[in-house]
């Protein structure tokens, strides 16, 4: 999830991440409703043939793809720069693609973490985790949120990213 | 896995409860950010503070604008940019900018919850005022007057 590179002197429009958050907000509020009125039947083929954990679970491999394979690859941002973009003014400034980068590998974390739950059978599970990929895709599509100006920080404070060089940036 | 069927009764909810669930769950994230909102570039004074010592940080002659960034942090840039050109018009104070992967230390330390945080330190290195989230170039003026004044 992390890049060792520096700041790319090309950056992309900071727009695209946003519109892409919104997508998914939305989509995210459709697997709740969908979660909520099916519930968590009690067979394991029950659960995985749901509406819910089907799209789910679609969202998760689009997460993966945004984490994986770069902000830049993701499906949502070539639908902005092919469909939306051109109907747009030039944006003002361009943007670094790692942060929604970080943000997208947060949301495959907790998206994975929702099907799993659900596979195991545990109510709410998938509802769980699919609210909390909503709060956190809502706030960045509304408000601007940046995940990772608080998450990245709790993982380098224990540790599990950084600490590259013992010079100050 | 067996379950008790009240237990799934209770999850199969009706149409109604379903999107009140959902307005709720809307609304409740419209809170959050708004609060969230409020609070970027607030400005919180700090008394008392002991002087601090960073090795390999200089400091400004009168006064420091400490950023604490990270590299997937975006308004840490816009911050870096507000702070860079206080720095570059008002005389002796520096903006010094650390990378909390690079020094999670210090970010303990200092009890930094999110990136961008930016502290003002006064001539002798004691934390005088401390801003969490995206700065106000008219906040961080005001603030950083205030500390010159002392």
């Amino acid at each position: 999830m992390t890049t060792d590179s520096p700041a790319p002197a090309t950056g992309i429009d900071p727009r695209g991440p946003r519109f892409g958050a919104g997508v998914t907000a939305v989509l995210l509020l459709v697997v709740i409703g969908l979660g909520l009125v099916g519930g968590t039947p009690a067979t394991l083929l029950d659960r995985v043939g749901q509406p819910a954990f089907l799209l789910l679970a679609a969202l998760t491999l689009v997460f993966a793809w945004g984490a994986f394979a770069g902000i830049r690859r993701h499906p949502y941002g070539v639908l902005f720069r092919v469909v939306v973009r051109p109907r747009l003014a030039p944006p003002s400034e361009l943007e670094d693609p790692a942060p929604p980068t970080f943000a997208q590998g947060v949301g495959f974390v907790v998206a994975l973490a929702g099907v799993v739950l659900h596979l195991l059978g545990v109510p709410f599970g998938l509802v769980g985790a699919a609210a909390a990929a909503f709060v956190a895709a809502f706030l960045n599509a509304v408000f601007a949120y940046c995940l990772g100006c608080q998450i990245y920080l709790v993982l380098a404070r224990v540790g599990l990213v950084g600490k590259r060089g013992a010079a100050a940036a | 896995m067996t379950r008790p069927a009240e237990l799934t009764t209770f999850l199969d909810m009706d149409a109604v409860t379903v999107a009140i669930a959902l307005a709720g769950l809307v609304l409740a994230a419209t809170l959050l950010g708004v609060l969230h909102r409020v609070s970027q570039g607030r400005a919180r004074t700090v008394a008392g503070s002991p002087v601090v010592r960073l090795d390999g940080v200089v400091l400004g002659d009168r006064a420091t604008l400490l950023q604490f960034s990270s590299e997937v942090c975006t308004p840490c840039r816009a911050t870096a940019r507000v702070l860079d050109d206080l720095a570059a018009r008002v005389e002796a104070v520096a903006h010094v900018e650390l990378d909390v992967a690079r020094r999670p230390e210090l970010a303990s330390r200092f009890h930094v919850l999110q990136t961008p945080t930016t502290l003002i330190l006064d001539a002798d290195g004691a934390v005088r005022s401390r801003m969490g989230g995206a700065v106000r170039r008219d906040v961080v003026l005001a603030e950083l007057e205030r500390v010159l004044a002392a």
